[in-house]
């Protein structure tokens, strides 16, 4: 297990934060760290596909100025490429999310998820 | 895995266990802008860089501006205690979903940094790439040239989905312009 976990050091810390993004959704009752936590998982998504590009003992994928440059130990450059797609796609969703927390709050007066559902229950 | 790897994925952790349980709000944005910081070095140390520069300044930077921003202009509750009451059911189903993933699937996967994994191995895929890079579009670094060349319609599409974002806050906040 112990060996397990050292190989594997990069995927266990990805399921351990999909974990808590998980339970942050689910548990707090504060809209705004509701939001926290989907960022946290979509990190933890980032994580696993950056660990899948890393390879032991390369360097950046950065390539020498040769059109035939023969064996290079470089990490992968795609799943990179994605991940960056994907953080600008993250904050672009967490300005949306945190904007529709804003109008929740000017028409409730409240971000607790519990306040909410009474309030939503009265009408 | 080098004793810099086991500091940063202690580091995360903990920042991340302590963006769970804290409960006021303001100390949980600045532990999750660490987190994001920690996040990035980790990034640089699996031959990130341009992952990490991104991050640090969109995950560390930006959210963490959207998020005090959101707090300034609604409420911060005053806390009565330091942390959150564990959600005992929740901790449950998250433990089981943690039980399932480091049992069955962690084992199956392929080591981190593995040369022989197909995702670095792959001849027409990775390889491909990491060969042919220069001779097709003169960069010298595969991540601009993927991002920029190969790829340059989805970097488009990338826009097209921050442009999108905008509006959609725009009309919820039923604002006309920004500030």
């Amino acid at each position: 297990m112990l060996e397990l976990l050292a190989t594997h050091y990069a995927y266990a810390l990805m399921f351990v934060l999909i974990a808590i993004g998980l339970y942050m959704i689910i548990a707090n009752q504060n809209l705004v760290k509701k939001v926290i936590g989907v960022s946290l998982f979509q990190t933890a998504i980032f994580l696993f596909f950056i660990s899948m590009a890393y390879v032991e003992g390369g360097s950046a994928p950065i390539v020498p100025a040769d059109e035939t440059p023969g064996e290079l130990v470089v990490a992968s450059p795609l799943p990179q490429v994605i991940v960056l797609t994907a953080i600008v796609v993250s904050i672009a969703l967490t300005a949306v999310a945190l904007s529709l927390v804003m109008r929740i709050y000017a028409e409730y007066g409240t971000l607790r998820e519990d306040t909410l559902t009474e309030v939503r229950a009265d009408e | 895995m080098s004793a810099l790897a086991y500091a940063l994925v202690a580091f995360v952790l903990a920042t991340a266990i302590a963006t769970a349980l804290f409960r006021d709000v303001l100390s949980t944005i600045v532990v999750f802008g660490a987190y994001s910081l920690g996040m990035a070095i980790l990034y640089t140390y699996l031959l990130a860089p341009d992952v990490a520069m991104t991050e640090a300044a969109i995950g560390a930077g930006v959210t963490t501006v959207l998020l005090l921003l959101t707090i300034a202009r609604t409420t911060r509750p005053s806390p009565d205690q330091l942390f959150e009451r564990l959600d005992v059911p929740a901790v449950v189903a998250v433990g089981a979903f943690l039980l399932v993933a480091g049992t069955q699937v962690l084992p199956e996967m392929w080591a981190v940094g593995d040369p022989t994994a197909p995702v670095w191995s792959n001849a027409e895929v990775s390889q491909y790439y990491i060969q042919n890079t220069y001779a097709d579009t003169h960069a010298q670094n595969a991540v601009t040239a993927v991002l920029a060349a190969y790829r340059g319609f989805d970097t488009f599409g990338e826009a097209v989905v921050v442009f999108a974002a905008g509006v959609a806050v725009l009309l919820v906040l039923k604002r006309e312009v920004f500030v």
